[in-house]
């Protein structure tokens, strides 16, 4: 049986986590990180969690002894934010480009400089060319949730792709809400154990990563591709067997609320979800036919499901928390126009930017941002609004 | 399996080192005391054992002259190679 | 057994037709090294010289017959340490976990990643093939290159002539992390050199062991490939690398050389230093003689 308790959503993460049943984890501490951590070291020495538990001395090692651990054959977990992910990057790009699974959460943080310890999502969006599925969370239930679904989806064969689960810095990961955390035998019956075989073992001595020519390069290049486009697919899967058998969706690559004849959309994503859902419900009673679209996934980009989502839209705003340098744009504004492709014709749009380094997204920034929207007159690019008070 | 080479698949990585010789390690068993010591200094592992014997092979061998500067009865000597 | 009877008797596990040039050190250490930890053994060797010689392998073919990986130049040490902790995990602790690593990957970008494994006492044998510079790239500087060593990057110039500073001395840095097994050794003595991988890989199987080995190349030094053990011997015997070993903290010298040749007769020979003058020779050889100095010292019992 499920139990019901009020938690914050590193919390959520290391529960998800142990629930996984990882063979090991490895990390470092990083705020707005620490805590998920410290509560996996916490059940670990407590005799709870039969895990390895590696404290390194730095983010690259910590994605280096999960890499090792997985080509060994291991169901490894991680966490890390900001300035540690940067650090991680080179073993990052490989753990992915290596195709080796497993699930680590990104508390999210702006990137310095400035100096800053707060929000943002700088970090993970400037590391969504390094071949990881990403997906962002709203609410501390999908944060635990995602990590169960993310093994799941990382080790499918069709996809065997690494798994981020994003949530905000310090709004989602240090934030109490009330979460359903299932029971270790709910959690077993989801998700098998870990079954795919070791890359490095004596027994089938092969050679992990020899010299590739090119040639050869491309063509696993390719093979991530078209696992990343596969990945869509199994994500909307993986949604529905968890609904089965946990009773909550989160309806796949994205979610749509209250979009049924809008003429606005905001697209969003990570907690600002929340004050967005508030927003449309306000400006729908006052007669403004306004709906949200929560992009969940980033990698893969789910372009046919956000162009499905926008298609009946007159003007569209993403909001972002993060930039584009060289776009004058938020990422996801960027991406999600690429999406629309021809069907961006017609249709008023523009970049918002806010929550920058743990800045908030308030409700008045949001009502801003769909009164603009309303109240333009053309279709075409307007110009990014900055969500400033 | 992605990424990985299975032992086997296409066989090993092996240059044909013999062409860079242009001196070969001729060993003179009347004076070789089979001591091995060539055999443990040899980069290339082409001095092997056969029961006591110590030999050469030429299979490998890249001609460096680590086992005649090694020898300590000077019974291998490096010759010009001829093709 | 003697050392040479079991070189005889174990079979190859690395390729036996390796690009690496002619009389290298590496070569012969790589090979004596996966010959001795045998195919029950998951190897990392990173970018460097064994690397490129073909150790880890080309598109479709094996560099060896056992499992490999060509690690990161800076995770060698943190990646086998994931792999150590599963093969623990497995109730496989017999699998032997080797890094065989050259000196940058190992006392420079590599540096962090091998202090906070052997800090942590991860079961691993951890082995240095030092050349003392970035061979496989073309002979750059590395921390472990030798004071006035002629590097392309240090080059024998008018106003700078060779490297100006000290190397960095790795091998004792690794013992005063209090591991398991830690040891210097030099091909050109062999029956030691043998001796201290059988023992470093009986050691991996309680913790942390460091083996630091010279290599002689000569390619980048610039000396005749014939020469390469000689070169080795000579460092030994002037004690420019001194042979020791150290284990749970006890140091035992292994090879107490009682008259030591002179550096300058190490150097004779060997391009890399041709350019050094007077002052340079004595200050090599002033620092040659104070880390002996210590290092006796701390095997005095």
């Amino acid at each position: 049986m499920s139990e019901v308790k009020a938690l914050t959503g590193n919390k959520c993460a290391a529960l998800g986590a142990a629930l996984c049943r990882p063979d090991l984890s490895a990390a470092y501490p990083i705020t707005p990180q620490s805590s998920v951590v410290e509560q996996l070291a916490d059940m670990v020495y407590s005799g709870e969690l039969d895990a390895r538990m590696v404290q390194v001395e730095s983010e690259h090692s910590a994605m280096s002894v999960v890499q090792g651990a997985a080509a060994a054959g291991g169901r490894v977990f991680t966490a890390t934010s900001a300035q540690g992910l940067a650090l991680m990057f080179e073993p990052y790009f490989r753990m992915s480009t290596l195709r080796l699974p497993m699930v680590m959460a990104i508390a999210t943080r702006e990137m310095t400089s400035p100096e800053t310890i707060w929000s943002g999502q700088q970090d993970a969006m400037s590391v969504r060319e390094a071949g990881w599925i990403q997906c962002f969370c709203e609410t501390n239930q999908e944060i635990l949730d995602m990590i169960l679904q993310g093994y799941m989806l990382t080790e499918d064969p069709r996809v065997l792709i690494p798994v981020n689960v994003c949530y905000d810095g310090f709004y989602s990961s240090h934030l109490v809400e009330r979460v359903e955390i299932p029971s270790q035998a709910e959690a077993d019956a989801f998700l098998p154990p870990y079954s795919l075989p070791a890359k490095l073992d004596p027994r089938t001595p092969q050679a992990l990563d020899p010299m590739t020519p090119g040639e050869l390069l491309m063509k696993y290049r390719r093979d991530h591709l078209e696992s990343m486009r596969a990945a869509l697919a199994v994500i909307d899967e993986v949604d529905a067997k968890f609904a089965a058998a946990f009773g909550r969706s989160y309806g796949g690559c994205v979610e749509s609320y209250r979009m049924e004849g809008a003429d606005l959309a905001i697209v969003t994503l990570g907690s600002a979800c929340g004050a967005a859902r508030d927003l449309v419900d306000e400006l729908r009673a006052a007669g403004v036919r306004l709906g949200l679209v929560k992009l969940r996934f980033t990698r893969p980009f789910p372009a046919e499901r956000v162009k499905e989502a926008l298609a009946g839209v007159k003007g569209f705003a993403v909001v972002d928390r993060s930039v584009s340098f060289g776009w004058d744009a938020g990422p996801m504004y960027v991406e999600t126009c690429a999406a629309l492709g021809e069907s961006l014709a017609g249709k008023a749009h523009f970049s918002a930017i806010g929550g920058l380094g743990g800045a908030d997204i308030s409700m008045a920034h949001l009502r801003e941002t769909a009164l603009r929207l309303a109240g333009l007159a053309a279709p075409g690019r307007a110009e990014t609004l900055w969500l400033m008070d | 399996m992605r990424h990985v080479t299975p032992l086997g698949n296409q066989g090993m990585y092996i240059l044909d080192t013999a062409a860079w010789r242009v001196v070969r390690p001729v060993m003179d068993k009347n004076r070789c005391v089979n001591c091995g010591i060539c055999l443990s200094l040899c980069p290339v592992g082409s001095i092997y054992a056969e029961g006591k014997q110590i030999l050469i092979s030429y299979d490998y061998c890249k001609g460096c002259g680590l086992c005649a500067a090694e020898c300590p009865k000077q019974a291998i000597t490096m010759e010009a190679e001829v093709k | 057994m003697s050392y040479i009877d079991t070189i005889k008797k174990l079979p190859q596990v690395m390729t036996p037709g390796s690009s690496a040039c002619q009389g290298c050190g590496g070569e012969l250490i790589t090979r004596r090294v996966m010959q001795l930890a045998g195919n029950n053994s998951v190897f990392a060797v990173p970018p460097g010289c064994m690397a490129g010689a073909g150790v880890d392998g080309w598109s479709y073919q094996n560099g060896c017959t056992a499992p490999i990986h060509i690690t990161l130049l800076d995770n060698t040490a943190s990646f086998l340490s994931g792999v150590s902790e599963m093969y623990q995990r497995k109730g496989r602790g017999d699998v032997n976990i080797v890094a065989i690593a050259g000196d940058g990957a190992t006392a420079d970008c590599g540096f962090q990643s091998l202090s906070g494994a052997a800090e942590r006492g991860a079961k691993m044998l951890y082995v240095c093939y030092d050349n003392e510079g970035y061979m496989n790239t073309g002979f750059q500087r590395s921390s472990t290159t030798s004071l006035g060593s002629r590097t392309s990057t240090t080059p024998a110039g008018s106003a700078i002539n060779g490297k100006e500073q000290n190397a960095k001395y790795l091998p004792l840095i690794m013992s005063m992390h209090n591991i398991e097994y830690c040891a210097t050794a030099s091909p050109s003595h062999m029956m030691d050199m043998v001796g201290k991988i059988k023992r470093g890989l009986e050691c991996s199987k309680r913790g942390f062991a460091y083996l630091h080995i010279f290599s002689p190349c000569p390619t980048g030094w610039s000396f005749r490939p014939d020469e390469s053990i000689d070169v080795a011997r000579r460092a030994v015997r002037s004690n420019i690398f001194p042979l020791w070993e150290c284990e749970r903290g006890r140091y035992y010298l292994s090879f107490d050389n009682r008259e030591p040749i002179t550096v300058r007769e190490f150097v004779k020979s060997i391009g890399k230093f041709a350019s050094l003058g007077e002052a340079e020779l004595n200050a090599l050889q002033a620092s040659t003689d104070s880390r002996w100095a210590l290092i006796k010292r701390l095997c005095e019992r």
